[in-house]
């Protein structure tokens, strides 16, 4: 009797599915999406491309000055990620110390070029 | 009709991973079957060998995607166990819930998918809706609706924040009503009842012989939880009980996971009013000392058993994961024979299996028509100077 | 000649055939968002059924090795014609110009053609799970076959007729036989939904045991073609079952012209067929799939006793006389 009742009380109620792309879904703060690299902060560590999982980070040459706890560095390299390769598991994140590396909201990217899936 | 052989998988809508099963029916009764395991072959254990204790755990995630928490909570215990670390009050209380959670979403699931193998879809788009509920709190706790990433060696890796237990404590009075609903439905709902009741029947000693787990062995009355008999986590903790059901069959197994979802439901919630303060993490050295452990672990399906042998370096050395499904895939093959065909779809998905996790390799000699193993000496042609046998040889 | 004419555009046009299939077309989308709405869903856009068709109609058609391909490709035909001349029996805007004295029969016969030829294709597609669903749909037609026919027979007895357009005219003086034999009613949705092979009784396609029975080596147009016969028996189900228990198209009274009185006649044949629809969708969203032994059992114990039920009690009414 319950799946009666609870049936026409569906039929003339708001039906619960997401029409996607029209409507989206809000996602959470915290969410682990794409992977974006602050390069003012980034002090070509590797430790994130040590740790990933995936192996999906590759460093690149890019010297610069950066500013970390105070004191002037000069970066040699920094980290380049492969998107279509990362897992989204965070722990680049997790173990970055200069905390340049950082998982967004914004949900995995795809496109048609190489570049626009790097980070 | 007579005597035909009906191959069921690994290609079959009724089941949505790949498995072999052969059937030779008369008519519509099963006269024999045959079970064909391991399409999916993914070599994790092997891979898991390579990999740093960090890393490892995202992979263990990936063995299933249902109780991913299960198998990186059951590694990262064995590995705190062997290092003697022990993991502050407010992570082993946020792997709990965590790990509760996956086991309310693992059960809406299977709820789901058993209706669906009986043809009622509309419960299967109802439990999947409400399974939303779950996935959004698991979402909001960790980052991610599948694989969490909760788990690190030496705690857990997020905290949850006091808004975050506010606002899921404040969700929770409506999945309990949904599962109350669920009660009410699963005890009146005629087809559904005609197509459960004393399918699948296998009595206590059935299920003492073939060593079935989980809610497939507590359906039948053995009283087996490895959260009660081999307490990990918080479950010596706090308040909640073993659901048992007499029935034995398929509706016993939807009864108990039912009474299994209102247990843990009970058991997120307290652990979020009684969530302790502190640290959620302590600092554990990079590398094992070398040993043994069994790392048990009660996963949504059943125990859960990862065994880890390490040898002073950061990475193990031999990882063996005996999923439930494994356990209790001999149960499935004793209760079908003698059935209907159309009792195939329900039976199985009664242990809610979950295939690729279970993959085992046998090598298959098409011309000398023979299966066997190989056995571990075989594959190690360097003398390790370790002696075969114990748990896995 | 003007007789001719309106014959003609009668089995052709309205509400013959060209109607016919855009409406059954239009009740399956109905079915179709009926049930995912109680499913909670949103469900398809209206012109999904008819996309589906035209899709399907496109694709390639794929035949098994080793079949008789005359026979494929007939089938679905047949099993749609079948279906269509049944329809042509059952009154739309008052009664059907081509009634006869005993149509309903034929009509019922035409309509287990459907699930004769289902049968046909499953024996024949040399794949076990097709002649598996072969055979259980003839299982399942031999179950619900007689007490169907029972049920759809009791209105004939009472109104002294065996034309379906006589019968609903006979309850246009009297009352509607869903309220004289409702048991007889019951039955005869049950037994639709058994004929639809709709759950609880979509035993012979049941998609987790069997892929989809017969339907498994069907391809492109033939599939299509099977379609739409499964959506017009549906709508020739209906229409019959509202022709023969709810009074058809017919008002009660007279009203002014013979046109304004079929075009009201088809409005009410619209809302009675869409009425029995939401029944039989809301049995299909309620409902899991049993077994055959199961439904031998249900089908001969107790809708097949609650047939003859109902044949006995019209015998004791009309012996009574509580019906002239
Ligand atoms: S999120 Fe994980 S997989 Fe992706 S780049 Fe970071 S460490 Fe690698
Ligand atoms: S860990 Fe952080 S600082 Fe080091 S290379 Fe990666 S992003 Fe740069």
């Amino acid at each position: 009797m319950s799946v009666l009742t609870e049936m026409f009380r569906n039929l003339f109620s708001r039906p619960v599915t997401i029409l996607y792309p029209a409507e989206k879904v809000p996602v959470p703060p915290g969410f682990r999406g794409k992977v974006t690299i602050a390069d003012e902060k980034c002090i070509g560590c590797s430790k994130c491309s040590v740790v990933c999982p995936a192996r999906c980070i590759t460093m690149t040459d890019s010297p610069r000055e950066v500013e970390f706890k105070g004191k002037n560095l000069a970066r040699k390299k920094k980290p380049r990620v492969k998107l279509y390769k990362c897992i989204r598991c965070g722990l680049c994140e997790r173990h970055c110390p200069a905390d340049a590396i950082h998982l967004t909201g914004e949900p995995a990217s795809c496109g048609p070029s190489r570049e626009e899936v790097t980070a | 009709m007579s005597k035909v052989v009906i191959p069921v998988g690994p290609q079959h809508p009724a089941l949505k991973e790949p498995v072999n099963f052969r059937v030779i029916a008369d008519g519509e009764k099963i006269v024999q079957l045959e079970l064909d395991l391991s399409y999916n072959h993914r070599g994790i254990e092997k891979a898991a060998e390579s990999r740093d204790f960090i890393r490892v755990l995202p992979l263990l995630e990936r063995v299933c995607g249902i109780c991913s928490h299960s198998h990186a909570t059951a590694f990262a215990k064995g590995i705190e166990e062997l290092m003697q670390v022990t993991i502050p009050p407010r992570a082993q209380y946020i792997r709990t819930i965590v790990a509760e959670l996956e086991r309310m979403h693992s059960h809406l699931l299977w709820l789901g998918v058993a209706a669906h193998e009986v043809g009622f879809n509309t419960l299967f788009m109802w439990t999947w809706r409400d399974r939303e509920a779950v996935q959004d709190m698991l979402e909001e706790i960790s980052g991610n609706r599948v694989h969490y990433n909760m788990n690190e060696i030496g705690g857990v890796r997020r905290d949850i924040s006091a808004g975050e237990v506010a606002s899921i404590l404040k969700r929770l009075p409506v999945l309990e009503e949904r599962i109350a609903e669920y009660v009410k439905m699963a005890a009146g709902q005629k087809t559904m009842l005609m197509r459960f009741c004393g399918v699948g029947k296998l009595s206590r000693a059935e299920i003492l012989k073939y060593g079935a787990v989980g809610p497939t062995a507590r359906a039948s009355g053995v009283d087996y939880d490895t959260r009660k008999d081999d307490p990990y986590l918080v479950y010596d903790q706090i308040p909640w009980k073993v659901v048992t059901e007499n029935d034995g069959d398929v509706y016993g197994r939807t009864k108990v996971r039912i009474g299994e979802l209102s247990e843990s439901l009970g058991m997120v919630r307290y652990c979020l009013e009684n969530l302790p303060e502190g640290q959620i993490r302590t600092t554990a050295p990079k590398a094992a000392p070398s040993g043994e452990i069994l790392s048990r672990y009660e996963a949504p399906r059943g125990e859960l058993v990862h065994f880890i042998r390490t040898n002073g370096t950061d990475k193990a050395e031999r990882l063996d994961i005996r999923t439930p499904t494994l356990a209790n895939w001999t149960s499935v093959a004793a209760a079908l024979v003698g059935r209907n065909l159309a009792d195939i779809p329900v039976i199985v998905a009664a242990i809610d299996p979950c295939l690729s996790c279970t993959s085992r390799m046998t090598i298959v000699d098409q011309d000398k028509n023979e299966q066997r193993t190989l056995p571990v000496a075989s594959l190690r042609p360097g003398n390790t100077g370790r002696k075969e046998g114990g748990l896995f040889s | 000649m003007n007789d001719i004419l309106y014959l003609v555009l009668y089995v052709l046009v309205f509400p013959g055939f060209l109607f016919l299939l855009g409406y059954a077309l239009f009740l399956e989308f109905i079915d179709r968002r009926i049930t995912a709405r109680m499913q909670h869903r949103v469900g398809p856009p209206w012109y999904q059924p008819l996309a589906d068709f035209i899709k399907l109609l496109g694709k390639e058609v794929i035949d098994p090795a080793g079949i008789d391909r005359k026979i494929f490709d007939a089938a679905p035909l047949i099993a749609l014609a079948a279906v269509m001349t049944a329809f042509i029996y059952v009154p739309v805007i008052g009664g059907s110009p081509l009634a006869f004295e005993g149509d309903l029969v034929l009509a019922l016969y035409l309509l287990a053609v459907p699930t004769i030829m289902l049968f046909l294709l499953g024996w024949l597609s040399r794949n076990v799970y097709a002649a598996m669903g072969g055979v259980r749909a003839v299982t399942q037609l031999f179950i619900y076959e007689v007490p169907f026919f029972l049920a759809l027979l009791t209105p004939a007895l009472m109104a002294g007729s065996w034309s379906v357009s006589v019968i609903a005219e006979w309850q246009q003086q009297h009352l509607w036989f869903a309220l004289l034999q409702p048991i007889g009613f019951i039955v005869a949705l049950i037994g639709l939904q058994a004929k639809l092979e709709r759950p609880p009784f979509d035993i012979p396609e049941a998609e987790t045991e069997i892929v989809a029975g017969p339907w498994t080596e069907l391809t492109g147009r033939r599939l299509a073609v099977m379609h739409l016969a499964e959506d017009v028996a549906l709508v020739t189900g209906c229409g019959l079952v509202v022709a023969l228990f709810l009074g058809g198209p017919l008002l009660p009274w007279d009203v002014g012209p013979a046109w304004l009185f079929g075009i009201a006649g088809f409005f009410i044949f619209v809302a009675k067929t869409l009425c029995i629809l939401l029944i039989l969708s809301a049995i299909k969203a309620a409902t899991g799939r049993i077994r055959i032994d199961q439904l031998n059992d249900v089908g001969w114990k107790y809708i097949a006793s609650a047939a003859i039920l109902q044949v006995a009690v019209v015998f004791v009414m009309m012996s009574a006389g509580v019906i002239s």
